[in-house]
């Protein structure tokens, strides 16, 4: 469904946002992870065709869409990174404005639109005295408001309380049937439930691409956990990357990622936090393990 | 075709609804309507709106039609620019901007329905303040209200300023180096030489002449029709003393006549090729030209010369956070000025400029320039926290808390005087009165500027009316004290720094009071 064939995007000051990166995807939901500022959304709206690459092929359905781009446009739904919405208009006003962009007319798929995230309660309600929560869904029924074939969301859950991450994380997975849905995002468990593969990017470039449980096959062997003294505590943090850690009477349960360390600790299952800090800190840019 | 009509009518929709929402556009919706009540005295007064060749004209739907219209269409072409210059800007805020760009419109659509929700805003307003100046006339006229004849008079004269504020608007916004304050300054001399030109071609050369093409604000037209129907081109709008012992005039109002048809449809077509202009230049939300991406840096040639006294710039700013270290008040308001010169290294090369200017130039030539520059530095300084979000980190030092309006007014002094050292030093030898003056002005442009920006969070608000009042005053010469603010003629009385000094503490404790008042609110 969609190719991207060495893509880079070098900025005029001379960085690099994207650099020569590859990948293919078909449908599914596609999490993009990566640390700030790894190029999660110079790529994300390379793909919206916002921007365009220096140099290399983005290609959706065999079109080339850098040249195209309303062949991709069309069929597109975009939630992009701090989305603030128009406070002024009401959520019916708001979601008809894009429909009408994207050429839908009708208003009956506005309010299936609004049903579908849980704003029909609130349609005729102005915008500005939405949550945060509501604001994004709002925003993904707006991408979904022509029935895209590609979904594209940057960052959607940031700055949401834990309830109404959990409830959009939900209205992702259910989209993801028969599209393809690329959200980006550096919070590993918002990608965990719901990604059929996982992206992993570092300084522009694509480190790897894998199913989750073979992601998590990455750093077997190379989590630990322990219980620690403080002052131990203080000197792992140095020389490992602690990926959890709580204080408890008997000392500090650590949990960390790094190669065979020198104190007593034994081998923890690993899971995909783990697997992103093992793939950031530890590892180089590869591909994957082949499937067991 | 129908896909394309539907977007730009979503575009021209959605614009209305936003603007039209805003408490602030109802209150000047509202106060624009009122001032058709200002503006239209009874003549039993002793004021009036029109004296033609000093007689006064009879309020009847011609003359009071003329009269406003021509009022709406200053406020149209100048304030209403100020007013609509945000529409992209919105989107590229809100990041709707974005998702527009990643649907099938079209660049040419999106601005089409900018510039029409622009035209339908700007329409609206005048359509308001035409039907509160008709009621006024059935009020206050010495004739029956004749509807056609008062629409004629609007349809003649306010259209074109209509059609050009807007495309101007858009192709402004189009092009980043003119999107911000820097398009707004140029914006005003544009207006400005515009009526400039065609009042002066029209009432040196009359006739057929170029310029009626690009009579845009209409005073060409009024002049012209003026010398046509009456022979005179002494023509005084806006509420004036009139001699009643002087006859009246009946003024029957502006007619198209032949000659004047081409150069009207030109004024009013002439502006749409601003459009195609502007889509060669929009950025279509590309995050590289909007200048969202970090990486992007400062390549325009404002940014490059900002690039340039940045290292002069940062040292200066280690220099002056020294005292800003020491924890005081003084220290804060230092802190804050210093900043500003971070912000802008530009202001370096104005400071550079203006010193050796001041040194050589005659203060007179130079110190109204001087005055226009120091407007657009310090017009930020009141307004920055509150765009860039850290209004809620600065309320929480306690000092700065209570005292904000007290801060910026600090911080926007020093700059003033910091870059008006050079003509105060040059004033010392024309006398204490001559130097009180010029304090007198800079205090009064950081009151303002402070007060303004502190009440509005916009920039707009001080630079639009200060450069509108500056504009008076450096075609006035000198002629009225009373508008020799800081001296710059040589004109001013005592009197004259009385007036200013007690509108900047007028100014400061109506801004201090509302600052206050929202305090206790949030």
């Amino acid at each position: 469904m969609l190719t991207i064939e060495k893509v880079s995007k070098r900025f005029r000051a001379g960085n690099y946002g994207v650099r020569d990166l590859s990948l293919e995807v078909k449908s599914g939901v596609i999490g993009l992870l990566g640390p700030n500022g790894a190029g999660k959304t110079t790529l994300m709206q390379m793909i919206a065709t916002i921007t365009r690459p220096t140099s290399g092929r983005i290609l959706f359905h065999g079109e080339d869409v850098v040249k195209r781009p309303n062949a991709l446009r069309r069929k597109l739904g975009y939630l992009p990174q701090d989305f603030g919405a128009y406070d002024n208009l009401t959520a019916t006003e708001f979601l008809t404005y894009f429909a009408a962009l994207k050429g839908v007319r009708s208003k009956q798929r506005v309010m299936e639109m609004l049903e579908s995230v849980n704003l029909h309660g609130v349609a005729n309600r102005t915008v500005g005295g939405f949550s945060g929560g509501m604001k994004q869904r709002l925003g993904i029924a707006q991408a979904l408001i022509n029935d895209p074939e590609l979904v594209i969301v940057d960052e959607p859950t940031a700055g949401l309380d834990p309830e109404e991450r959990v409830r959009f994380r939900n209205v992702l997975s259910e989209i993801g049937f028969g599209k393809l849905v690329i959200l980006s995002t550096h919070i590993v468990s918002d990608v965990e439930s719901i990604a059929t593969e996982i992206a992993v990017m570092k300084n522009g470039a694509l480190l790897t691409m894998a199913p989750p449980e073979t992601l998590l096959r990455t750093c077997e062997g190379h989590v630990w956990q322990s219980v620690v003294s403080s002052e131990q505590f203080d000197q792992l943090r140095t020389t490992l990357k602690i990926s959890s850690a709580v204080r408890k009477p008997d000392g500090v349960h650590t949990r960390f990622v790094g190669p065979s360390p020198e104190i007593a600790a034994t081998a923890a299952e690993p899971e995909l936090e783990d697997a992103f800090l093992y793939l950031m800190n530890f590892a180089d840019a590869g591909p994957p393990p082949p499937p067991a | 075709m129908t896909a394309s009509l539907s977007r730009i009518g979503a575009i021209v929709s959605a614009d209305f609804r936003i603007r039209f929402r805003r408490v602030s556009t109802v209150i000047v919706f509202l106060l624009l309507s009122a001032f058709a009540y200002v503006w239209i005295p009874a003549p039993s007064t002793g004021r009036t709106l029109i004296q033609i060749n000093g007689q006064r004209a009879i309020y009847n739907s011609g003359a009071i039609g003329m009269g406003t219209a021509s009022l709406g269409m200053i406020f149209v072409g100048l304030f209403g620019y100020y007013v609509i210059s945000n529409a992209i800007r919105r989107d590229v805020v809100t990041r709707c901007g974005v998702i527009a760009a990643s649907t099938p419109m079209r660049a040419g659509e999106y601005l089409f329905g900018k510039f029409l929700g622009n035209l339908a805003f700007l329409a609206t307003f005048v359509c308001g303040f035409m039907l509160s100046s008709m009621a006024m006339l059935a009020v206050r006229g010495e004739a029956r209200l004749e509807p056609f004849i008062f629409i004629e008079q609007y349809l003649l004269l306010v259209p074109p300023a209509i059609v050009f504020v807007s495309a101007v608007a858009v192709l402004f916004e189009s092009i980043p180096w003119l999107a911000g304050k820097f398009g707004d300054v140029i914006y005003f001399f544009l207006w400005s030489t515009v009526i400039g030109l065609v009042v002066a071609n029209e009432t040196t050369h009359g006739g057929i002449n170029w310029a009626r093409c690009f009579d845009f604000t209409g005073f060409g037209f009024m002049i012209g029709q003026l010398q046509h129907t009456l022979h005179t081109h002494s023509v005084s709008i806006g509420a004036s003393d009139f001699d009643p012992t002087k006859p009246t005039i009946v003024f029957n109002g502006l007619t198209l006549t032949p000659e004047w048809i081409l150069p009207r449809g030109i004024s009013l077509l002439t502006p749409l090729l601003l459009l195609p202009v502007a889509a060669l230049f929009f950025h279509r939300f590309d995050p590289v030209r909007t200048g969202r991406v970090s990486g992007k840096g400062r390549r325009n040639w404002i940014g490059k010369i900002q690039n340039l006294f940045k290292p002069l710039s940062r040292r200066a700013f280690l220099l002056l956070t020294l005292s800003g270290r020491s924890g005081s008040f003084v220290g804060a308001i230092w802190t804050d000025a210093a900043l500003t010169l971070t912000l802008y290294p530009f202001v370096f090369v104005a400071f550079v400029g203006l010193t050796i200017a001041s040194l050589i130039a005659p203060l007179a030539g130079v110190l109204p320039i001087v005055f226009a520059v120091l407007a657009l530095i310090v017009s930020d300084v009141s307004t920055r926290d509150a765009r860039a979000g850290t209004t809620a980190s600065v309320r929480s030092i306690s000092r700065l808390r209570e005292n904000y309006v007290w801060w910026k007014l600090g911080s926007s002094c020093l700059l003033s005087f910091l870059l008006c050292m050079v003509p105060l030093l040059r004033t010392i030898a024309h006398g204490p009165l001559a130097l009180a003056a010029l304090i007198g002005g800079i205090v009064f442009v950081a009151s303002t500027a402070t007060a303004l920006g502190v009440t509005t969070a916009n920039p707009k608000t001080f630079i639009v009316g200060f450069l509108t009042f500056w504009y008076v005053v450096v075609n006035d010469k000198g002629a009225n004290p009373m508008l020799d603010f800081a001296g710059f003629y040589g004109r001013f009385s005592p009197t004259t720094i009385a007036l200013y000094a007690a509108i900047s503490v007028a100014a400061i404790g109506t801004a201090q009071l509302l600052y206050r008042t929202r305090l206790a609110r949030a």
